[in-house]
């Protein structure tokens, strides 16, 4: 099977990247937009969250009820997120509701109300799930995980900080979203049912006029990294373990998802076995990859009750330094599989395919087929991975804990 | 897209529906069995959703490791999950795995339930009773779900209590297993890219042989207590409270307008709820979903909100419900409810794993094969009149209501 892919390239700094899928009747859209939580202003983090809510209050011609009914009306499901590095606008719909759609994001990205009046209520939507992040330990171990082992500001909480959210006003919020709301480096990838030559024309007269300037480099300072434990009357212990992997556009990016299938790809992988399978120490533990564009890291949860929390650590930790000692040629086997066959079952989504041309686009500048990223998983070979864990060892562990009590991190 | 059928001697039921063009194809075992089913009398509350840990533990042929192995040999997405009123194990593959993820499924199906593993295992359970415990809202559902349900078998927790768990005895799950996972009360359910012939006569040798016994369920239909309640625990930082109103039954034709009803008043976005509580940030969190259930259903309403803005929360979601159950919705409501159903409906009909459950539950309750085009004329045929006969009937209002939070 090959596919369709289709992309332009606009005067204005924007790019549409597109995969025509026969079988389907909708048709994904993500848009990508240089706006995400790593470029809030120093002084107010939070922005691109709260931008997320406060830019569907109303646009164009439509009040938010306004808005809601005419995406509701293409039986749009949406969805708005900030991220670190893009503010993310994605929906998904029967294929032909998707020129109108677009109409409406152009409304929503473009002229976007922002009126003083909703900007309180959207703030305090943002303080509230910041409230709500505390509630739960096992969300928020993740979210200040990736604080301490990213450089600052990509790795902060996009929900800022009571602080910063209080300070925030809608002036200089408008101000701010002004000179972010840019095409410059705005990605638009669609994936599903289309005809080309009338979506890249939506597109051109929806956006093709869009002006603005390119996106500044952010500041990045130095990670913090190293142990840190959280005191909390928890019923788990929330662990989780991180150091840095290969990037996407990195040569051994391929190795690096081998090593995470090794570790976490299924119930049969080392963690799953050894953790939970032959001690029964927890319900759930994975290892996660997670990129941005010039960092990267292997991300490993693990949650379980304080009197096992010790040993639990231990014997994760035991079995991420155990990588050195070597791989199986049937590990390897299995991984290869297990990342082949959900990239072809991703294929049938086609909210999965808009996230993977957005990614492919903003991290290598081209969309990878599926008969590239299959060779590249073949041609791994043990020698490879074991080169690549040499080159990303797990040894020094930027480490964070929440729970009633201190672990003790044993060194290599 | 083709449906296809068969019934074998022993009261097992095969049910799929065929798509040639699909990349993929799922397949699962339907066990009609969860809490509901678990007996007051012996000491096994949360044994339904142990019993489904205790399947991956190996069977004559397989230890525990050869299973894991083997489904991840096969790049197989996997897992199984237990409901108060389903146990469904699942396996979606590339065609060419067929005859082995149902070799190996169906091998599953008659485990060991060896000793030891049940020890291991039973740790297992109490972290995932742990962990469920730092997860405010799921402590809420179930909570909820006991007080609304009261007597009624539904109210059973399908985790059940770290004290159940542990005096849960093996030889107590060989029993429940043995009665509830009868081949008359199992259905063999795939979709997707698949060779019917195949697995017709595949299924024949693997689990033909399995002994039937009789199997029944209390399937009483309930209003709920209506109780209010609260708990409190200082520790948090949010109010969470939970409503559950009742609703049309799984097999009740009325669950189309139950479907519409429930996304017009409480979808995340654009609902009756979310102008009333979210545009002005009187809560963060407001929702309504319709669950249908065998022989009952609810609408289950979710809150989270600041501590002292809960009780105004609460009251505007009954001014609004009250509104709603007078006056009904608007056409543009109707409207703009019955595409959004539709299109998510769409959307999840497009894998293979989206059409698994679905075709899986429209038998197991309503022994009906129904092609996913059906389903939505039936969404497009509801009208306003049936919202507000529905809301009228079942009074929306009506809630048993819970609040979980500092205060």
């Amino acid at each position: 099977m090959t596919e369709e892919f289709y992309t332009r390239e606009f005067d204005n700094g924007m790019t549409l990247v597109a995969q025509r899928m026969v079988q389907v009747s909708s048709a994904a859209m993500t848009f990508a937009v240089p706006a995400g939580s790593s470029h809030d202003p120093p002084d107010g983090a939070g922005a691109a969250s709260s931008a997320t809510c406060w830019l569907l209050r109303g646009a164009g011609d439509r009040d938010t009820r306004g808005i809601n009914d005419a995406l509701d009306s293409l039986g749009c499901q949406h969805h708005e997120a900030a991220q670190s590095e893009h503010l993310l606008v994605s929906s998904a719909q029967l294929g032909r509701n998707l020129p109108a759609v677009l109409e409406i994001y152009a409304d929503i990205i473009r002229r976007p109300a922002l009126a003083d009046e909703t900007f309180g209520p959207c703030r305090d939507l943002v303080a509230q799930a910041l409230d709500g992040l505390e509630d739960e330990p096992m969300r928020n171990c993740h979210v200040l995980m990736r604080e301490k082992f990213y450089p600052h500001p990509l790795g902060r909480n996009p929900l800022g900080t009571k602080q910063s959210l209080s300070e925030m006003k809608p002036d200089t919020m408008r101000l701010h979203l002004k000179g972010h709301l840019s095409p410059r480096g705005t990605i638009m990838a669609v994936a599903g049912k289309f005809d080309w030559k009338e979506l890249s024309k939506t597109v051109e007269k929806q956006f093709g006029d869009w002006a603005g300037r390119s996106p500044e480099q952010v500041q990045e300072t130095p990670a913090q990294r190293g142990v840190t434990h959280l005191k909390k009357e928890t019923a788990q212990v929330q662990i989780t373990l991180a150091w840095p992997a290969a990037t996407i556009n990195d040569e051994h990016y391929y190795a690096a998802r081998i090593v995470q299938m090794i570790l976490s790809g299924g119930m049969g992988a080392r963690l799953f076995t050894e953790v939970r399978e032959k001690r029964g120490l927890v319900y759930a533990i994975v290892a996660r990859y997670h990129s941005l564009k010039g960092h990267a890291g292997m991300f490993v949860y693990a949650g379980t009750t304080p009197q096992r929390a010790q040993e639990t650590l231990d014997v994760t930790v035991g079995e991420l330094r155990r990588l050195a000692e070597g791989v199986q040629e049937d590990e390897l086997a299995r991984a290869r599989t297990q990342l082949k066959s959900a990239l072809i079952m991703q294929g049938e989504s086609t909210l999965a395919r808009a996230d993977a041309l957005a990614g492919d686009w903003y991290h290598l500048g081209r969309l990878r087929s599926l008969e590239e990223i299959s060779s590249a998983i073949d041609a791994i070979t043990v020698e490879d991975v074991m080169k690549y864990i040499t080159a990303y060892p797990a040894d020094d562990l930027t480490t964070l804990t929440i729970g009633p009590d201190e672990l003790v991190l044993s060194r290599k | 897209m083709q449906f296809k059928q068969e019934i074998l001697e022993n009261g097992l039921t095969i049910t799929v529906e065929v798509n040639p063009s699909a990349a993929s194809m799922a397949l699962g075992f339907f066990v009609r069995t969860g809490s509901r089913d678990e007996s007051p009398e012996l000491p096994i509350s949360g044994v339904s959703h142990f019993l489904e840990h205790m399947m991956f533990k190996g069977t004559d042929r397989r230890s525990p490791f050869d299973i894991n192995r083997e489904f991840d040999e096969m790049g197989a997405a996997y897992n199984a999950f237990t409901s108060e009123e389903n146990t469904v194990y699942y396996g979606a593959v590339l065609p060419e795995f067929q005859e082995r993820v149902l070799d190996l499924l169906s091998d599953m199906m008659r485990p060991a339930l060896r000793a030891e593993d049940f020890e291991t295992e039973k740790q297992v359970i109490l972290e995932e009773i742990a962990l469920y415990e730092d997860r405010p809202q799921f402590r809420l559902y179930e909570k909820l779900m006991a007080e609304h349900f009261g007597e009624h078998p539904l109210s059973h927790s399908v985790l059940g209590t770290s004290e159940s768990i542990r005096a849960l005895k093996r030889d107590d799950m060989l029993d429940y297993f043995n009665h509830r996972y009868s081949p008359g009360n199992v259905t063999l359910v795939a979709a997707g890219n698949l060779d019917w012939d195949a697995l017709v006569g595949q299924a024949r040798q693997t689990c033909g042989h399995w002994k039937e016994y009789s199997v029944t369920r209390d399937t009483l239909e309930t209003t709920g207590t209506g109780r209010t309640g609260a708990i409190v625990d200082a520790k948090l930082l949010r109010q969470n409270v939970g409503m559950i109103s009742p609703a049309p039954g799984a097999q009740d034709d009325r669950r189309y307008a139950a479907d519409v009803l429930a996304a017009i008043v409480g979808d995340v976005v654009g609902s009756r709820l979310f102008y009333a509580l979210i545009e002005p940030a009187i809560a963060e969190e407001a929702s309504c979903t319709y669950e249908s259930l065998d022989g009952t259903g609810i609408f289950i309403t979710f809150i989270s909100a600041d501590p002292d803005r809960a009780d105004r929360a609460v009251e505007i979601v009954h001014d609004e419900y009250e509104k709603f159950i007078t006056e009904g919705p608007t056409d543009q409501e109707m409207e703009a409810a019955r595409n959004k159903i539709a299109s998510s409906a769409t959307l999840k009909g497009e894998l293979p794993m989206g059409r698994l459950t679905a075709v899986g539950f429209d038998w197991v309750y309503r022994r009906e094969c129904k092609p996913l085009a059906e389903h939505i004329e039936q969404i497009f045929a509801v009208t306003s009149k049936n919202v507000l006969e529905l809301a009228k009937q079942f009074n929306l209002n009506a809630t048993t209501t819970l609040a979980l939070g500092p205060k």
